[in-house]
């Protein structure tokens, strides 16, 4: 601390480490998954009477609704998703996002999350250590924020003295020059919250910031007939309408993965981001918030109410339909 | 609007017993008469519009649209052959098809024009050849105006508006179909 301001010494990655799981779930098979992430122009659809939607195979703990989109060859091209975490510590954990077991750092584990749904995208990793500000790319920008800046509870956050890496974060998501997906943390707690006489004021910093998106985690992703619940370990939108209007969930099912949290959640909503961003492509980072905000599902969720669930269930399928056709 | 299928494959029959009664009354055909040889609606233009009416997608809202209320027509193209003879071996084969409409299809009227010989080789068999152009007759989808809200109305193929593709991008798989337009025909027919 310096004065009225704060300096952050450590930023907390969301993970949830779990034990590391044994074997590969739902994996495709080796040929299958070089088609998936590697594969040209993979347009499922004939030259002269595409189908409707077709489905590609995904695994098991994505949204079906992501098959649809690799299945029509959009994969996020033309935007780039930027993912500030941790890429230089030592500590690393086990996963399978059905490629098989692996032993990654934090942000190896949400880059790669990010990158498998919106295979095309450009994916740059910006080691958080170093707190310098965060670049943009031209064109269109993403940023994942699997991570919180918390310190004593109580400061406002006009006292924070804050690195130029989060800087620059708040300041895009102010002026709505990059999409800005921030998980919205493992305490159980309303965004913003205090848990054990600390606040993530990266959170707070960015309440209210026109392309500030928190996610939340389910546990399962959600269907109508099979309506999914807030993980036991999510944030929540609270009662704040800031908060409640920005705030979306989506499916993190560690079952499948071993991988638990929001720091989990985030990557998704990324992901998502781009490839909207890949049909859209002259839409602004603002417009493509609003977006995945205004077409998120609140009937695919147990008991909806959005001091839960903020805005809904992200819905990629929704966001890519027209409001009206004739 | 499949039942129609079973017309065409009736008026066939009769087309052929026409066909059989030109070649084994000879004396007719000095006359230059003009005999119905085939009508029947549908055809595989018609079919392939049909089958863009599979499908559907959710709005943003949740309701659903479904392709079928764009792709059905109230009348199902109708083609009428007909066969003028000009000798006792040649005809002048003709026709015309009606073409149909849905609200995001069309195929256009058609006209079918060509020829009919047959020789003799041998007093008991016949070698017949025709060929025939046929005019017109184009499938041809329409597009649709989505409306995506904060990014904009767009121009669209119908049935990929809900796609990942960019909306200016499905506009590419619109479809624009000609039908078969020459057609050529070779029997041999040996009698014993």
């Amino acid at each position: 601390m310096s004065g009225n301001h704060l300096k952050f010494g450590i930023a907390l990655a969301f993970a949830m480490l779990s034990a590391p799981i044994a074997s590969a779930q739902e994996a495709p098979d080796a040929d299958e998954m070089a088609a998936l992430c590697h594969g040209g122009l993979t347009i499922c659809v004939s030259a002269t009477i595409p189908a409707a939607r077709t489905q590609a195979a995904t695994p098991g703990w994505m949204s079906p609704d992501v098959g649809a989109a690799w299945a029509a060859g959009y994969k996020g091209q033309g935007v780039t998703i930027t993912i500030v975490d941790d890429f230089s510590s030592s500590s690393r954990f086990s996963g399978n996002f059905g490629v098989g077991v692996q032993n990654q750092r934090h942000g190896e584990w949400t880059r790669e999350e990010a990158g498998m749904i919106a295979p095309w995208a450009s994916i740059r990793s910006k080691d958080f250590s170093t707190g310098s500000a965060v670049s943009l790319a031209p064109g269109r920008n993403v940023l994942n924020l699997s991570y919180g800046m918390y310190t004593t509870a109580g400061y406002s956050v006009n006292q924070i003295g804050w690195a130029p890496e989060e800087a620059s974060i708040i300041s895009y998501a102010s002026s709505g020059s990059a999409i800005i997906s921030k998980a919205a943390g493992n305490d159980s707690v309303a965004v913003g919250g205090v848990t054990n006489g600390q606040q993530d004021y990266l959170n707070l910093a960015l309440i209210g910031k026109q392309t500030a998106i928190f996610v939340g985690a389910l546990s399962t992703n959600g269907t109508t007939t099979n309506k999914a619940q807030l993980a036991w370990y999510s944030d929540y939108a609270g009662s704040n309408p800031l908060v409640q209007s920005h705030f979306l969930v989506v499916g993190v099912d560690g079952s499948k993965t071993g991988l638990y949290g929001t720091s989990f959640a985030a990557p998704i909503i990324s992901g998502y981001a781009a490839i909207i961003g890949s049909k859209f492509t002259n839409a602004t980072p603002t417009q493509i918030t609003n977006d995945l905000l205004n077409t998120a599902r609140t009937d695919t969720l147990v008991n909806y109410r959005a001091s839960l669930y903020g805005k809904g269930e992200a819905s990629l399928s929704r966001a890519l339909a027209p409001v009206a056709i004739r | 609007m499949r039942e129609k299928s079973g017309n065409r494959e009736s008026f066939r029959s009769a087309a052929l017993l026409l066909c059989a009664l030109l070649e084994a009354s000879p004396a007719i055909a000095q006359e230059m008469t003009t005999s119905l040889v085939d009508i029947h609606q549908g055809s595989p233009l018609s079919d392939r519009a049909r089958g863009l009416g599979n499908g559907g997608y959710e709005l943003q809202n949740g309701n659903r649209v479904s392709f079928n209320q764009w792709y059905r027509a109230s009348w199902v193209d109708m083609h009428v052959d007909l066969l003028t003879q000009v000798t006792e071996d040649t005809g002048i084969l003709w026709g015309f098809g009606t073409g149909e409409e849905g609200e995001k299809y069309r195929i256009q009227p058609s006209l079918k024009l060509g020829f009919l010989t047959q020789m003799h080789p041998s007093p008991n068999s016949t070698l017949s050849l025709s060929l025939t152009t046929t005019f017109g007759g184009k499938l041809t989808e329409k597009s649709c105006e989505a409306d995506y809200g904060d990014f904009g109305t767009y121009s669209v193929n119908c049935r990929l508006a809900a796609s990942q593709m960019a909306p200016e991008e499905t506009l590419k798989y619109l479809v624009n179909a000609k039908p078969e337009s020459q057609h050529l025909w070779l029997n041999y027919r040996v009698s014993f």
